[in-house]
C-alpha cells in the first residue's frame, strides 16, 4: 500500500506527503488521464471557439457561432430527449436492479459469487453485438413478436422495431449491471443486527426498508445512479442500432458532426463542451446538496 | 471478495470501452515476392476511401505485385474524408463528384499524370469529363451508380414508379432511405419538378412541406447497409444505392420477381466516385500505379463481384457473367443513363441550410 492510501481519512495529524513512490506508481494514472482526458477536452474546447468554414473546413477564427448552433432547438430537443431517456433508464434500474443486488446481497456465501458470475456473463460478449441481438428479439418477425403471436395474446406485430421504445429497452438492458454491482457492495455489508433491531423495535418489514435498509445502502444507490446516468446521457451507439436512425440523441449529434455527413467539428465542440459543463455544474450541485445532508 | 469485486468492475469497463465502433485501419499484409506486372515500386501508399467499397483481395495483389505497403483508412463521409486529409498526408482519396470539385477549387489534388495510367483507355468515354473535372485532369473514374427504388412485391401489392408512390401514408414504418440530406432534398426537389442542385433558399422552402410529409414515414435512416433491413424483412421499400439493390436482386434471384427496382420517374442522379492525388502525397508513382493496377479488367471484375455498381470499365464488363450485366440497378437503360445529372458542388451555406432542414425536421 502507499503512504497515501495508508494515511487514515479520520486521523486528525497533519498529513504525510506524498513520497516519490507514491507519485510514481501515480504517474501510469496521471499520464492517461492527461493523454485521454485533459489534451482531448482542451482540444475540444478550442474547436468548439473555432469556425466552420464549409464541407469538413475549419477556420481558427474565434467566434461563438457553434455555440449558438449547439444551444438551438435540434441539440435542444436531442439533449432533452438524452435527458429523459437517460432519467427513466436511471428509474427503470434502480427499481429492477435494487431487487435483484438485495437479493444477491443476502444471498448464502457460496451462491453470490455465482450469481455476480451470471450479472457478468453477458459481458463476455462485445457490447454491439449485444445490442443488435436486440434487433433479433424485438423486429416484427422477432422472437418476441413471435412468442405472443402463437399465445394469440396478439395479431397483429407491435412495431418496435425501430422506436424509442426499443431504445429504452436497449439502454436498460445495457445499463443494469453498473446498477447491481454497486448496490450488491452496499447490501453485502449491510448489519443484519440492525435490521433485527428495528423489528424488535416494533417496525414493519415497509418502515424497516425505510429507515434502516434503504439510508444504509445509500452510497451503492447514488453510486449506481451516476454510473448509470452519466453515460446513459451521452449514449450514441444503443440509439445507432435500434433507432433506425430515426430518434438522435445528443450523443449522435455529436458523432455526426465528427465521423458522418455533418463534418462540423465546432459545432460537435460546441456540443460536447456544453454537455461537460452541464455535467460539472450538475456534480457540483450534488455534492454540495450530499454536504448539506451530512451536516443535517 | 472485495478484489473480486473490483476486479468484475474493471473487467466491466474495460469492456464497455471496447463497445465503440471499430476503427478501420487495416495493417497490410507483408509484400510478397510474386512475379511483377507492375515494376517494383516499394514504399507505402496511404489509401482514404470509401468504407466498403475496395475488396481487401485486390489491395492485397497490388501489394502483392509491386512490393508497396498499402494503408487503408476508411471513412463514411465527404466531409470526414476532407477532415482527416487535414490531420494527415494520404497518397490516394476517393471523393465524390461534388468533393471533387471542391477540392480542385481549394488547389488541393495534384495532376494526374496520364502516362502512368495507360490503362485509363478502359473507361467507357460517358464517364469521362464530367462536369466537376473536364478532361479528367485530377481524376480517374473507380465506380459510378445511380440512386432507385427496391421494393419487395410480396408486400407491397401495387406497382411503384417513383418517390410519390413510395411516400404514402400506408406504408409508414415501411420504408428505408439513404442517410443523406443532399439526396432527400434532390428527391423533393425532382418531385416538384425543379432542378436538383438548384438547392437555393426559395426551393429549400418549396420542398419543405414535402419532406415534412415525407420525414415520418421513414423507418430507417441509413447509407451503410440499407440490403440488410431489406432482405431480414424489417423495411419492404427502400430508396438505395444501385450496388446494395444489384446485391439484392443478385441474392434473392431476380427470376423470382420478389423484389423489384425501378429507377424513380421523377428522375434519377448519377454519381461517380474517382480516385485522386492530394498534393500532400508522398508517394505519388505509386499511386499512379494503384490506379493503373486497378483499372485492369481482371481487377476491376473482382471488385464488380462485391461491389456491382454501375461499372465504368469497359474491358472489365466484357468479363462479366450475363446476371450481372443483366442486373438492372447495376446497369440502367441508356437512354435513363443519358438523363441522369452529377451533384454540383454548392455554396456552404446551401449545404448548412439543408443539413438543417433535414434535422429540424427529423428532430
Amino acid at each position: 500500500m502507499t503512504p497515501i492510501a495508508g494515511t487514515k481519512p479520520e486521523s486528525k495529524g497533519p498529513r504525510r506527503r506524498a513520497t516519490r513512490a507514491a507519485w510514481l506508481l501515480l504517474t501510469p494514472l496521471l499520464v492517461w488521464l492527461l493523454l485521454f482526458v485533459v489534451i482531448p477536452s482542451v482540444a475540444l474546447a478550442f474547436y468548439s471557439v473555432a469556425t466552420y468554414a464549409g464541407l469538413g473546413e475549419v477556420t481558427w477564427t474565434p467566434s461563438f457561432e457553434a455555440y449558438q448552433k449547439a444551444w438551438d432547438s435540434v441539440p435542444r430537443v436531442a439533449l432533452w430527449r438524452s435527458v429523459y431517456l437517460a432519467l427513466g433508464t436511471t428509474v427503470l434500474c434502480v427499481i429492477i436492479g435494487y431487487p435483484v443486488a438485495y437479493f444477491i446481497g443476502r444471498a448464502p456465501e457460496r451462491w453470490r459469487n455465482l450469481m455476480l458470475m451470471l450479472v457478468m456473463i453477458p459481458f463476455w460478449t462485445s457490447f454491439i453485438i449485444r445490442i443488435y441481438a436486440w434487433i433479433i428479439i424485438l423486429r416484427n418477425e422477432g422472437l418476441l413478436n413471435g412468442m405472443l403471436q402463437s399465445m394469440n395474446l396478439i395479431s397483429d406485430p407491435l412495431s418496435l422495431f425501430p422506436s424509442q421504445t426499443a431504445v429504452f429497452i436497449g439502454m436498460v438492458y445495457s445499463f443494469l449491471p453498473f446498477m447491481i454491482l454497486p448496490i450488491y457492495g452496499s447490501v453485502e455489508k449491510l448489519d443484519n443486527a440492525l435490521i433485527e433491531a428495528a423489528f424488535d423495535l416494533g417496525a414493519g418489514p415497509v418502515r424497516a426498508f425505510q429507515r434502516i435498509i434503504v439510508p444504509l445502502t445509500q452510497p451503492g444507490i447514488v453510486a449506481g445512479i451516476l454510473l448509470v446516468f452519466i453515460p446513459a446521457v451521452g449514449t450514441y451507439a444503443v440509439s445507432d442500432v435500434l433507432s433506425g436512425r430515426r430518434v438522435e440523441l445528443i450523443g449522435n449529434l455529436i458523432e455526426t458532426q465528427f465521423r458522418g455527413k455533418g463534418g462540423n467539428w465546432p459545432y460537435g465542440a460546441a456540443m460536447g463542451i456544453s454537455l461537460l459543463v452541464m455535467f460539472v455544474i450538475a456534480f457540483w450541485l450534488s455534492s454540495i446538496f450530499a454536504k448539506s445532508q451530512q451536516e443535517q | 471478495m472485495r478484489i473480486f469485486r473490483m476486479t468484475l468492475c474493471i473487467a466491466m469497463a474495460m469492456l464497455l470501452a471496447v463497445g465503440c465502433k471499430k476503427e478501420t485501419d487495416t495493417p497490410a499484409t507483408p509484400a510478397g515476392t510474386g512475379a511483377a506486372a507492375t515494376p517494383k515500386i516499394g514504399g507505402e501508399l496511404k489509401i482514404l476511401v470509401w468504407s466498403e467499397y475496395i475488396p481487401n483481395s485486390v489491395i492485397e495483389g497490388f501489394e502483392k505485385e509491386s512490393g508497396v505497403k498499402v494503408r487503408k483508412k476508411e471513412y463514411g463521409s465527404n466531409e470526414e474524408m476532407l477532415n482527416l486529409l487535414k490531420g494527415e498526408s494520404y497518397d490516394i482519396v476517393q471523393p465524390s463528384e461534388y468533393a471533387i470539385e471542391y477540392m480542385i477549387a481549394k488547389d488541393m489534388l495534384q495532376p494526374i499524370d496520364p502516362a502512368k495510367i495507360p490503362l485509363m483507355s478502359n473507361v467507357l468515354p460517358n464517364f469521362l469529363s464530367m462536369s466537376f473535372d473536364p478532361g479528367n485532369k485530377y481524376s480517374v473514374p473507380y465506380m459510378a451508380g445511380t440512386v432507385g427504388i427496391i421494393y419487395n412485391s410480396e408486400k407491397i401489392k401495387e406497382p411503384i414508379t417513383g418517390f410519390k408512390d413510395v411516400f404514402q401514408a400506408k406504408y409508414k414504418g415501411r420504408l428505408i432511405v439513404l442517410n443523406d440530406s443532399r439526396e432527400l432534398v434532390s428527391w423533393a426537389l425532382s418531385t416538384l419538378g425543379k432542378d436538383m442542385n438548384d438547392t437555393t433558399p426559395a426551393n429549400l422552402a418549396a420542398v419543405k412541406p414535402l419532406l415534412e410529409a415525407w420525414i415520418p414515414l421513414v423507418a430507417f435512416f441509413d447509407s451503410d447497409s440499407p440490403k440488410d433491413k431489406l432482405l431480414a424483412g424489417d423495411a419492404d421499400i427502400g430508396i438505395v444505392w444501385g450496388g446494395e439493390g444489384a446485391l439484392i436482386l443478385a441474392e434473392e434471384g431476380e427470376a423470382e420477381g420478389k423484389w423489384k427496382w425501378t429507377l424513380p420517374s421523377e428522375g434519377a442522379h448519377l454519381f461517380i466516385d474517382s480516385f485522386a492525388v492530394p498534393k500532400a502525397s508522398k508517394n505519388a508513382a505509386a499511386a499512379h500505379a494503384f490506379i493503373n493496377y486497378i483499372l485492369r479488367p481482371e481487377v476491376n471484375v473482382k471488385i464488380h463481384d462485391d461491389f456491382p455498381y454501375l461499372n465504368p470499365n469497359g474491358e472489365g464488363r466484357k468479363l462479366l457473367t450475363p446476371e450481372q450485366i443483366g442486373n438492372v440497378a447495376s446497369f440502367p437503360p441508356d437512354d435513363a443513363l443519358k438523363a441522369m445529372k452529377v451533384f454540383r458542388n454548392i455554396p456552404d451555406e446551401q449545404t448548412a441550410a439543408m443539413e438543417e432542414l433535414i434535422s429540424e425536421i427529423k428532430k
